[in-house]
Order: structure tokens, then sequence, then C-alpha cells
């Protein structure tokens, strides 16, 4: 190979996959949400992080406005934490009360609300788990 | 008829392994005895895999509902197209659809090297066989994965999930299948060259066409998918960058970016080491898929069950063929060394290994977010990073599709340069003026990202025009050069729409992604009710019932649409409710030729509802994704599309010249 062209080739690869790997690494970072528990929200250790959720929504805590919809989820591991989330996108189609929900979103605690931008049901339903009818891509 | 199905499955591994064994001691001493031998055994294991798929699919068509996976898929009230959509629709039977297309595809390289018998071949062979015997071992020894496990007694049927009765669905899961086979061709050559220490370019040259033909199925099921997610699964998009999306999307990167590879190792044979890499790359990231849904590690909505065993082989399936790629590559580093040298940065070959450089490392990242991030970091990570990655990359390596056709091998004459980016030039000049007129400008990276596209427009049209005015030949008519650009070659033609095809794809993938526009309001059920976005006015008339598939409850809302006050049609979103399985929402979408309006309910309603939450969206350039998917399908046919020897050989005489007069060109230019 050509000693110069061998160079630049050297260089621009070096600089391409340097600079991706800091853009990739800096966004997971920055925007990667964190499996929690909904008892772990309440240390207070998350406030302004992405955090990803699951809870069962608790009955009769379902309230929709033109903002989305508002919900309450209660902790999965027996513990009697609940957080509140406000979710504005498309509703999966088996949502409702006592369905086991998880939700990723940016948690704030001063309110304790999840803003969620996904959410998804998981369906306890005959399907055996595959592509259930719940199985929407919650975006 | 189970046993017959678990007993052929039985013999298929036995064949696929006498195969693999024979043909691989033949490839060793060099014997074409065993050769052969190794070949007829690939017969047995392909009529026995016949004789199981068989015997699965007519279980299906009869409804025998003593097989547990029939019962799980299907049910008598289904149609025939839905009964055979059956066969897949679970984890059991798309394995054996799987070993199914590894057979149909091991068969045919059998036969196609019955005759010649070569070692190289033969090795490649050996490789399937060793595949299939992993898929043939997992439905055997794995009760969660044979299809061919007795029903309880008494089972009702499931039926098949109302989400999957579309045309898209019934077609997808193939479509992904086929491809992932196909790629798993040059994986099987790359590990025979190795294997041989074989440098040359054979083994590109047997396996490109199944490269292009995986290639092909690929991106038809994933446009599918994508499709079938944006009319049918009514979230309000077409990619959600699910896991089981992003599987699918890492192998077709690096397909692409292998079918780059093949060009330029057979034309220049230049950076050997990518070809092989991205041949196992591939290969890997397909069975990472399966490995990715099938074993339930990564959640995913549409993982399958846990299931350790199948863990444990697809694990181990995996690190093999990482680490035998690995040490087969180092081993034979040397063999594969670069036959020419690299001579100019502003040559066509530097622009294909930048662009094969960023779709492999996209293609790392999504892989590295998708498995690695939440199985090591306890992360996860959403649609919003991709896009951030996605978007900007996108729009790059377009540009560098755009311009790397207009350079020439080797070395590129500056002023030769200038004058073919007028073209380009121009039309991205133009397409400024469209792209403002409909509103483009409010997103400023967006916009840059059309202005790229309308550039990549004017370089395809380049790219043609120079193919052109090159066949012309010296009678200097651009007609008959036109003429011969289009029938020269098939890689070539293929390349022109493919390349096209992209350009609209990110075209509509930025338009509809950037500039997408959403509102939910809601409606009261009474006549008159409207909801409004962008000038579009949705009122409500009147909601009838009706019965669908599987005994379910159709309601459906009427509204008249108008746009500025004129109005322009009808909707009718609606939500089936199933007996067994719930409510689902549909979309409904009105299409025009810049956007698509997309109308969906938020929740489920039916007679009863006092209120209708409804959800619109627009869409604008979405419908460039569909026509742009189609155009690359066909690119990718035209390039596959068999021709006589005769006008093979004829063809590359001129093509042959052609490129020696570059090369003189180039020389020239450089004294």
């Amino acid at each position: 190979m050509n000693k110069k062209s061998r160079t630049r080739l050297l260089i621009a690869t070096g600089v391409i996959v340097v600079v991706f790997v800091i853009g990739v690494v800096f966004l997971v970072q920055r925007q990667g949400a964190y499996y929690r528990q909904v008892s772990d929200l309440t240390t207070g250790k998350y406030d302004g992080k992405n955090v990803k959720v699951g809870g069962r929504v608790l009955g009769g805590s379902i309230d929709r406005d033109a903002s989305g919809v508002h919900f309450t989820i209660e902790d999965l591991t027996g513990k009697s934490d609940t957080v509140k989330v406000t979710y504005a996108g498309q509703m999966p189609n088996t949502f409702d009360a006592g369905v086991d929900v998880v939700v990723v979103g940016k948690y704030a605690s001063t309110d304790g609300v999840i803003t969620a931008d996904q959410l998804q049901t998981k369906c306890p339903s005959k399907y055996k788990g595959q592509a259930s009818p719940s199985a929407q891509l919650g975006q | 008829m189970l046993e017959l199905g678990t007993y052929s499955l039985w013999a298929a591994l036995f064949f696929a392994l006498a195969g693999a064994g024979f043909l691989g001691l033949g490839m060793l001493w060099d014997r074409k005895d065993l050769l052969r031998n190794g070949y007829y055994a690939v017969y047995g294991f392909f009529l026995t895999t016949v004789v199981a798929a068989a015997v699965l699919l007519q279980a299906f068509l009869k409804g025998d509902f003593g097989f547990s996976y029939v019962v799980e898929n299907s049910d008598a009230s289904l149609s025939t197209f839905y009964r055979i959509a059956g066969f897949w629709a679970g984890q059991q039977g798309s394995f054996l659809l799987w070993l199914l297309l590894l057979a149909i595809v091991a068969v045919v390289i059998a036969l196609l090297d019955l005759i010649r018998l070569e070692r190289l071949t033969g090795g490649a062979v050996m490789v399937l066989g060793i595949i299939s015997a992993v898929f043939a071992a997992l439905m055997v020894f794995d009760a969660g994965s044979n299809p061919f496990v007795r029903a309880a007694a008494g089972a009702q049927p499931f039926g098949l999930n109302p989400l999957l009765l579309h045309p898209a669905m019934v077609l997808h899961p193939p479509a992904l299948f086929i491809g992932y086979v196909g790629l798993a061709v040059p994986f099987a050559y790359a590990v025979s060259t190795l294997l041989l220490g074989r440098g040359d370019k054979l083994w590109v040259q047997r396996a490109q066409k199944w490269g292009v033909a995986g290639w092909l199925f690929l991106s038809l099921g994933i446009g599918l998918g994508a499709w079938w997610a944006y009319v049918v699964l009514s979230f309000g998009g077409y990619w959600g960058w699910d896991p089981v999306e992003n599987t699918s999307l890492v192998p077709w990167l690096t397909a692409t970016a292998l079918l780059h590879a093949f060009t330029l190792y057979k034309a220049r044979g230049l950076f050997k080491h990518w070809a092989l890499g991205l041949a196992a790359a591939t290969f890997f990231f397909t069975i990472l898929a399966t490995w990715t849904t099938r074993t339930g590690l990564i959640s995913s909505v549409h993982a399958f069950e846990k299931n350790s065993l199948l863990i444990d082989i697809l694990t181990t399936f995996l690190a093999v063929t990482a680490a035998l790629s690995i040490g087969l590559s180092a081993w034979r580093w040397g063999r594969f060394k670069s036959h020419d040298e690299l001579q100019s940065v502003l040559s066509r070959e530097f622009l294909y290994y930048v662009t094969n450089l960023l779709l492999t490392l996209f293609a790392v990242a999504v892989a590295f977010g998708t498995v690695v991030v939440p199985l090591t970091m306890n992360r996860t990570v959403g649609p919003s990073t991709y896009n951030s990655i996605a978007q900007p990359l996108g729009v790059v390596t377009l540009a560098l599709i755009a311009i790397c056709p207009l350079l020439a091998w080797r070395k590129t004459d500056g002023a030769q340069l200038s004058r073919r980016l007028i073209l380009p030039l121009v039309t991205m000049g133009l397409s400024a003026v469209l792209w403002l007129s409909l509103g483009f400008q409010s997103d400023l990276l967006g916009f840059i990202g059309l202005l790229v596209c309308g550039f990549a427009f004017g370089a395809v049209i380049q790219f043609v025009l120079h193919a052109a005015r090159k066949a012309a030949g010296p009678a200097k008519s651009l007609w008959l050069g036109l003429g011969r650009a289009f029938t020269g070659s098939r890689t070539r033609t293929g390349a022109y729409f493919v390349h096209l095809g992209m350009v609209l794809i990110v075209a509509g993938l930025l338009g509809s992604n950037v500039y997408k526009v959403e509102k939910s309001t809601i409606v009261k059920v009474k006549p008159g009710a409207t909801a409004g976005l962008n000038g579009y006015t949705l009122t409500y008339r009147t909601m009838d019932e009706s019965t669908g598939a599987q005994g379910s409850v159709r309601s459906v809302a009427h509204f008249d649409v108008a746009k500025d006050g004129a109005p322009i049609g009808t909707l009718a979103p609606h939500t089936d409710v199933y007996p067994v399985s719930g409510a689902a929402v549909r979309a409904v979408i009105l299409g025009r030729a810049f956007e698509d309006l997309f109308v969906v309910a938020d929740e489920p309603f039916d007679s009863s509802s006092k209120t209708i939450a409804l959800r619109t969206v627009i869409f604008p350039l979405i419908r460039w994704v569909w026509i742009g998917s189609i155009l690359l399908c066909a690119g990718a046919v035209v390039s596959l599309w068999p021709r006589g020897r005769r006008k093979e050989q004829e063809a590359r005489v001129p093509e042959a010249n052609a490129a020696v007069g570059d090369a003189a060109r180039a020389d020239g230019a450089t004294a």
C-alpha cells in the first residue's frame, strides 16, 4: 500500500472510530435508563435520571386528559411503594387497572412522577409470552 | 404423525452430520469420492427435512390439534392462508422453517457442484451442514423447540394472534429467515477458503449471489415488518428500536457492507480481511438475532419464553462461531494481503472503505445498545438514543454513497470531479425549493439531511450518465450509451436502483421522524364533534358494528376529513374485540403525496363509549420509505437476474476495456 495513503487511511480510521465510540458512550451514559424497582425510587438517587421501572397499575388510578394518561403503579417486589406515571404516547391495547407495565422515562422526585416516553404492558396471557396481543412497541 | 416428524428430525440431524463429516474429510484430503458421498448425505438431509416440514404443514392444513404447536398457533376458523402462516408463528415452527431453508440452500449448492466437486464448495456445504445440525439438535433435544410435541388431551386451540392476521406478517418471518440463510452462505465460503488458505477471489464469486439474495430478502423482511408495525401495531410509527427490530437491522448493516467489500475484493483485491470479517460478522449477528429473541435474556415485547437448554446451545454456538472466525482469520491472515495498493484518498476504494467502516460501527453500536448495555450495565437504551446515532450517521453514509460512484478507481482527477459534481449540486438546489415549500426549514439538521438527499439524487443520475457516456463508445450516441449503461453490468444497473431507493428511504425516514406532528384529542361521540391538526379537520359522523375474523366484534367510528376546509375523504378508525384475546385498536391512514394522515384511537372504544381518545399523526414523506424499499429490492433482483453465458462474456469485454482506459487515464494524470 502506498505509504502516504496508508497513513491517511489509518488516521481517518482512528478519528472516525474514536469520535464514534466517544459519541456512543456519551449518549448511553446520558440517556441510558436504569432498571429499577418502584421501591428504589424513594431513595432519591434517581431524581432527574432516566429509569425503567416495572409495576402494577393501581385500580381506580387511571385518569386521561388532553396531556395524556396519568396513573399510579405499585412495587412488584411486595413493598408498598407507589409512583405516579404520566404518559402521552399511544396506549397498548391491553393497558388497564391491575395489569403489569414497564415504563421508561425521567423520574422527578419533587412530585414523584415518572414522565414516561415508553410504556409496555406485560401480558399474563395464554400466548405464553410470544408476541402477545399486547405486544405494542410502546413508543 | 408426530412420531414421523420427530424421526425425520433425528434423521435430518444424522444426515447433516454425516454430510459434514464426509465433506470435511473430502476437503481435507482432496478426495472427490468423499465429497460426492458428502453431497449424497446432503440430499438425505434435504429429503428428511422436507418430510418433517410436510408433516407439520399437513397438521396445520388439516387442523390436527393433536400437535401442541398447532393448538398454540391455529384454530379451525382460520383460512388456508393463515393456517399456513401458523407454521412460523411460534418458536418451534420458525426453527423448522430455518432448517428447511438451510436444507434447500445446501442441496442447491450441492447439486450445482456435483460435477465440479471443488474443495472450496465442499467445505462451504460442510459448514452449512454443521449449522443445520445445530438447528436440528435444538429441535430434537429441547422440548420447547420441538414442533412435534403431543398436545394435552382436550386442549383448546388458541388461534393465531390477531395482530398477526395481516399479509405482511405472514410474509415477514419467512423473508427474514431466507435472508438469514442466504447470508450464511458467504460465511460458509469464508470459513472454507480460510481452511484451505485460498486468498484468491473464487470464494467471493461463489458466495456473492447468495449474499445479494440474502440481503434482498433481509431488506424485504425488515421493510414488511416496518409496514406491518405502521398499519397494524398502530403505535404511531413503523420502527420502535425494539430489540427484535434492532437485531434484524444489525446483520442488514453488515451485509450491506459485505456486498461492497465483495466488489472491492473482486475489482481491486483490496481490504480482503474486511470481506472475511464482514461475512463472519453478518452470520454471527443473524444468530445473535435468534439468541436475543428466543432466549428471553433481553426483555423485548416480542421475546419468547426463557429456556435454559436453548440458551446453552445458542450461546455455545455464538461463542464457537466467534472463536472460529477469529482464530481462522488470525491463522491465515498473511494469505489475504491486498495484492494492490491504495493510491489516493480521493479514490472510489477509499470511500468504499469509509462507508464500510461507518456501516460496521453503526451495526456494532446498535448491537451494543441492544445486547451489551442491558446485560452488563443494568441499563437500557431507548429510541431517542438510537435516533441520535442513526440520523447523523445515515446522512453521512448517504453522502458517501452519493459521492463514491463519482470518483474513479485508484485516483480521481480534481477537474473531472468538479465537472461531475455540477449535476448533484443543481439537484440539491432544486430539492431545497421543494423542502422549503413543505416547511421543512423548522429543523436545521433535518434540513441539511434532506439537502444531502437532494445531492445524492443528482449523484445517482450522474452515475448513470457517466456510465452511459463511457458505454456510448466512438459513436457518442447518448441513447445508445444509456441503453448499454442499463444492460451492461447487472450489478451496476442494480446499484442505480438500490442507491436511488436508499435516497428515497433516507429522505422518507428524515421527513417522517424529524417532521412528525402528533396530537391526542378527546372527541365526543356526537355527530359534528371535531378534532384537528395542522389544517386537517376530522368530523365525527357515526359508529357501526360488524363481526370479523375469529368471532371478533369490530366497532367502526366514521369521520369526515377536510384539509383547510375542503373535504378530502373519510377515515374510519376501529376497535376489534376478540373473545379470547381482548381488544385491539387499529389505525387508519389517509395517504397523500407528501404526507400521511394517521388516525388511531388511544383506547379501545365501542358503541357504549361516550368519548373517543383520538390520536392524529402527520407523517411527512413516509410513502417515500415504501417506494424506496421497493426500488431497493427491485435493484437487488436486477443484479441477481440470470443471463446467458455468452452475453455475460460480451458485456465483460467493453467493461474490462473501460476499466483499463480508466486506469490508463489515472496513470497519465499521475505522470
